[in-house]
């Protein structure tokens, strides 16, 4: 499946959580703010936000990943943009 | 099997979610001093500048705890603990049974004796709620004042910045986190500060007379962040180890047996750094509550994290990780200058690198991060920077 993965920047306060989390779907940048990867990848360069394909236990430890994020930064999106996280 | 929580915040809340998903018919409780259901404290700057509407600091709603099959008791404190009898004694009279104990109750910020409408302080979603009402109440017309040093001096700092309110920090000493940070560092911290129209009044011993001649001045709002104590008051005969934390090894588990702890409270063994520290982060409390989880309920599980904690003063950006005790250190060196705009202090115990704090140098993060977890000598360190010609 595939999901949308959304960064807001200006939430994000580089407390690394979902770095610690899911390192292969987030990094920080020269800005101390998480930018969104690719399994570790990062194709056409940095972004804070990116379409992933993922299996079950990679969607639950992005999912874990948004979770732990004190600030909320970290936004889920379905393939038909209903946000999965946070819960509306 | 009856797991007690003591705690709401994200250590006990984490662990009673990660307990629910591994022991379904079990019976959980959590114990909350406050009032609301679980909330981001470290989202109560972005709702006082507006960024987010009130609603959106709650991490979970009230009936996620029913849903959960969570009894949750909200404003309500434990006052007793007899682990000889296992129970727990709570404000509301009541005594609770466990079979499994979590303590995980945070700590609380170091109060001024003196008491003012226009003292704030900033744990709490009260306090944010009352930050605002100062803030409304002296129309356009007041000053900030700052008690403190550390971290929660930074985000009134920053703040008050946001709202154009001029500014004057007290210090206990001459820098910010004078106990930690070498003589350079500290001069940059204040040099920038000063560079950004802030006045720094240092050497201020905060007594009881000059705080009450300080909150004389009406048109100011003090903004207080001197510190964290903790109350172990009702632990007192429980037996419990206490030192400057709830003493835990690396398993969290107290000397007493059923009894565990974790979140600020908690100073376990941190098997990577090599003795017990106190993290007082959040990601050093979550990751906590899932593994304390863990074993209570019975998987071993050694808590192992290189925690790290983030702030911005004013554009300056300052990262903490791991154990940054200039104290219980042997060896700091430091890499950058003033000169340079951005230093790297590196914290050394017995040879091998344990700690560090960045200020502008956000690119050295994760490489210090992976060299602490996997336990870097210092020399090693030192050869590494001179082949890759690093200064």
């Amino acid at each position: 499946m595939k999901l949308r993965i959304k960064v807001d920047p200006d939430l994000c306060i580089g407390a690394a959580s979902c770095v610690t989390v899911s390192p292969e779907t987030f990094q920080l940048n020269e800005e101390n703010k998480a930018v969104v990867l690719d399994h570790s990848q990062e194709p056409n360069g940095r972004t804070y936000e990116r379409w992933i394909e993922v299996n079950e236990d990679e969607k639950e430890n992005i999912f874990l990943a948004a979770q732990s994020c004190p600030t909320l930064a970290v936004f889920i999106f379905d393939e038909e943009g209903v946000q999965l996280f946070p819960e509306v | 099997m009856h797991y007690v929580i003591i705690g709401g915040g994200i250590a006990g809340t984490t662990a009673a979610e990660e307990l629910r998903k591994l022991d379904p018919s079990s019976e959980i409780t959590i114990v909350s001093e406050e009032q609301h259901p679980i909330y981001s404290r470290v989202l109560l700057p972005h709702y006082i500048k507006g960024k987010i509407p009130r609603e959106r600091v709650f991490l979970k709603k009230e009936n996620w705890y029913r849903e959960q099959n969570i009894d949750w008791m909200p404003g309500v404190l434990a006052v007793h603990l007899d682990t000889k009898n296992k129970f727990v004694t709570l404000s509301n009279g009541r005594e609770i049974e466990y079979d499994k104990l979590l303590i995980a109750t945070g700590g609380e910020p170091r109060m001024l004796f003196e008491n003012s409408h226009n003292i704030s302080y900033l744990r709490s979603l009260g306090d944010a709620d009352n930050f605002l009402e100062l803030l409304n109440s002296c129309e356009n017309n007041c000053n900030g004042e700052v008690f403190g040093s550390g971290f929660i001096a930074c985000e009134y700092i920053n703040l008050f910045a946001h709202f154009n309110i001029p500014t004057r920090v007290s210090l206990r000493g001459e820098f910010f986190w004078s106990k930690i940070l070498e003589r350079e560092p500290s001069e940059f911290v204040n040099q920038h500060l000063k560079k950004n129209g802030i006045t720094l009044r240092k050497n201020v011993s905060f007594s009881d007379s000059f705080v009450e001649e300080e909150l004389k001045n009406k048109s100011s709002i003090f903004g207080i962040g001197i510190g964290i104590e903790t109350d172990f008051s009702w632990l007192k005969e429980s037996g419990i180890e206490i030192k400057f934390g709830i003493q835990a090894n690396e398993f969290l588990e107290t000397n007493i047996p059923n009894v565990y702890t974790a979140g600020d409270v908690a100073e376990f063994y941190d098997v990577i750094v090599g003795r017990h520290i106190r993290a007082g982060n959040w990601m050093s409390a979550m990751t906590q509550g899932r593994v304390v989880a863990q074993n209570m309920f019975g998987n071993k599980t050694v808590f192992e994290l290189v925690s790290s904690y983030a702030t911005n003063i004013l554009g300056l950006e300052v990262i903490f990780i791991g154990d940054v005790s200039k104290e219980a250190s042997d060896e700091v060196r430091l890499f950058g200058s003033i000169k340079e705009g951005g230093i790297t202090q590196l914290v050394g115990r017995k040879g091998r690198l344990v700690g560090a704090i960045l200020l502008n140098r956000n690119s050295d993060r994760q490489i210090i991060t992976d060299m602490i977890k996997n336990k870097v000598l210092l020399p090693e360190l030192v050869e590494g920077n001179k082949k890759s010609g690093n200064n």
